[in-house]
């Protein structure tokens, strides 16, 4: 992984939290190489979703440093480490389910000099009114892509668990951050829109957007990934490509075990 | 009856800013706010002392200024805010729903009881009062006239506020505001600053209610604590549901319905004759009624359409050929 030393997309230096007595994040230290797909795997309990917490702000760590884009990020503010250029996405799709698909992917995109209230009182100018034409336009473009453009005008709450996880994908597309963490994206999707996801993920990378995918499907992190990092136990036990871990007796026994065997 | 008509409608656009402000925090940004009225009772309280001139003992009060009516209303309602921001800056931090509520809830009544209690403030129980037809004097207008020219200040402010709302509603702010009510994580995860943004929400309809509590001060001409107790804003917190929560004009429909139809219907209940004893005490049953009637209404709609008469409208995206013509591709 000679380009991943050269630019890590993140960097995370013996990174821990603890909840009571539960090291749920221990001394975990990583790096996600810029323009690939780091695949972060690991049983239930590994500390992989606390992990992204603390990455993205949601979550305060006791010790440790993250550093994105040679930057320290710990112990700033989700909205903050968002504008920086990471955006995270969660467990359980979170669309605004009141607003339309085409409002949520608008509204994926921020920007300080449209949002003030100032702003929307005296209302844009022309440059302003420009820009969201232009930008609407690539919304909806975005959105016909994932094959929801005829779903356009629907309240995001109404739509299907897979098509909801679609709409967070267009809205990654619009916000075009520098890296994005993915955290199972394929919880409840089924394997035909599967693919669809596993070619959305491509194109992030060709957009320019590097990925970090946190999953249980280990077709799917064989399928997208170039990178894969295993947790166990709130520390990072092994790192490398997909098919170098699968003989790594460490790895097969801490969690890839029965899937190997059968 | 024209007086009645007059008077009626000038509390009815009175009543609509209120309920436009209540929007902001409740139907935009999602917060059930239980001190709302409070913002309206300092709006009212400050515009009083800034205009009615020095106390004569044994009456106390702070400033007693003889500002211009105008001006005191703009220093009421920065008044309020600066008193929202105090309440905002550590409810909205991070406490949200049922625990936003109690904090808020307990914030009004401490705005109650020191209103009550420290006379110095704005003479405890008895209250200011002597407010008597504003601008008036300097327009030569005698009592008739002014009931008028008072209705007509009233509806230019409500029409000014609805079109300043109309604005917000449809800008970037107000979209940003509703990505809160909707999930703030994702809101946060999509670089909003949740805390400064509701903050803003909160500020600004408190702004609003202070002016419409200036307003308020100067259709009653005195304000004092037996005039509002917490629980008022439930009666504005119904206007805005069966309105419409989040809808500018649904909000204005149910200030129509809860503050105007169903305050002012009881007050032409027909004497019945099974009541016998009970019609003398005709305004407390009035009283007591519009409670039950108010209630009945917003358990009634909680159930059977919460969205309320006129729901929130979206934004609905012309069809395109383009997209609309293509044949359907494979869904999810």
């Amino acid at each position: 992984m000679s380009q991943a030393a050269a630019s890590p997309a993140l960097e995370v230096r013996g990174l821990t939290k603890h909840f009571g007595g539960v090291y749920a994040v221990e001394s975990c230290s990583f790096e996600a190489p810029a323009g690939q797909v780091t695949g972060l795997i690991g049983p239930n309990g590994a500390g992989k979703s606390t992990a992204i917490d603390l990455v993205s702000g949601f979550k305060l760590p006791d010790r440790g440093k993250v550093l994105f884009k040679g930057r320290e990020i710990q112990g700033l503010s989700p909205h903050h480490i968002s504008r920086l250029g990471l955006i995270r996405t969660f467990q359980a799709p979170r669309e605004w389910p009141g607003l339309t698909v085409l409002e949520n992917v608008v509204m994926a995109k921020w920007d300080a000099s449209r949002e003030g209230f100032f702003r929307g009182l005296i209302g844009d100018g022309r440059a302003k009114r420009d820009q969201s034409a232009a930008e609407m336009a690539k919304a909806r473009e975005i959105i016909d892509e994932f094959g929801l453009g005829t779903l356009r005008n629907e309240r995001a709450g109404n739509l299907s668990g897979g098509q909801k996880r679609l709409v967070e994908f267009a809205r990654i597309r619009i916000a075009e951050p520098e890296l994005v963490i993915l955290d199972e994206p394929m919880g409840g999707v089924n394997p035909v829109l599967g693919e669809r996801m596993a070619m959305a993920i491509e194109a992030f990378i060709a957009t320019g957007t590097s990925v970090i995918v946190v999953e249980h499907n280990l077709p799917f992190i064989e399928r997208v990934t170039q990178h894969v990092i295993v947790m166990a136990q709130g520390a990072v036990i092994a790192e490398g490509p997909f098919a170098s871990l699968r003989s790594n007796p460490v790895v097969v026994d801490a969690y890839l075990g029965e899937m190997i065997r059968r | 009856m024209t007086a009645y008509l007059v008077s009626i409608t000038t509390e009815g656009a009175i009543f609509g800013i209120m309920a436009l402000g209540l929007n902001v925090i409740w139907g935009w940004s999602g917060d059930f706010d239980l001190a709302y009225y409070g913002y309206i009772a300092v709006g009212a309280y400050m515009t009083l002392v800034l205009t009615i001139g020095p106390a004569t003992p044994p009456a106390q009060y702070i400033l007693g200024l003889q500002l211009p009516f105008p001006l005191a209303v703009v220093i009421a309602a920065v008044t309020a805010m600066a008193v929202s921001l105090v309440v905002g800056s550590i409810a909205l931090r991070h406490l949200r729903g049922i625990y936003f509520s109690i904090v808020t809830l307990g914030a009004v009544y401490v705005m109650y009881v020191i209103a009550g209690q420290f006379v110095p403030l704005f003479d405890g129980y008895n209250g200011l009062s002597g407010l008597f037809d504003p601008m008036g004097d300097v327009l030569g207008l005698d009592y008739e006239s002014y009931q008028y020219f008072f209705l007509g200040v009233s509806v230019v402010m409500f029409v000014l506020v609805f079109l300043f709302m109309w604005r917000v509603s449809r800008s970037r702010f107000g979209m940003a505001l509703r990505t809160l009510r909707e999930d703030e994580r994702a809101a946060a995860a999509f670089g909003r600053d949740i805390y400064r943004l509701k903050l803003k929400g909160y500020i600004l309809g408190a702004g609003l209610a202070g002016l419409a509590g200036g307003l308020f001060a100067a259709y009653l001409s005195a304000f004092n604590p037996s005039a509002w107790s917490p629980v008022e804003v439930i009666v504005l917190y119904s206007a805005v549901l069966v309105g419409g929560r989040g809808n500018i004009v649904g909000v204005v429909l149910g200030v129509l319905i809860m503050g105007v139809v169903v305050q002012e219907s009881t007050r032409f209940l027909p004497q019945v004759p099974i009541l016998g004893e009970l019609n003398t005490l005709h305004p407390q049953v009035l009283l007591a009624l519009r409670g039950a009637i108010i209630g009945l209404v917003l358990v009634l709609f909680l159930r059977f359409r919460p969205q309320g008469l006129l729901p929130e409208r979206r934004y609905v995206d012309p069809p395109l050929p383009a997209i609309e013509a293509a044949p359907r591709t494979q869904s999810a």
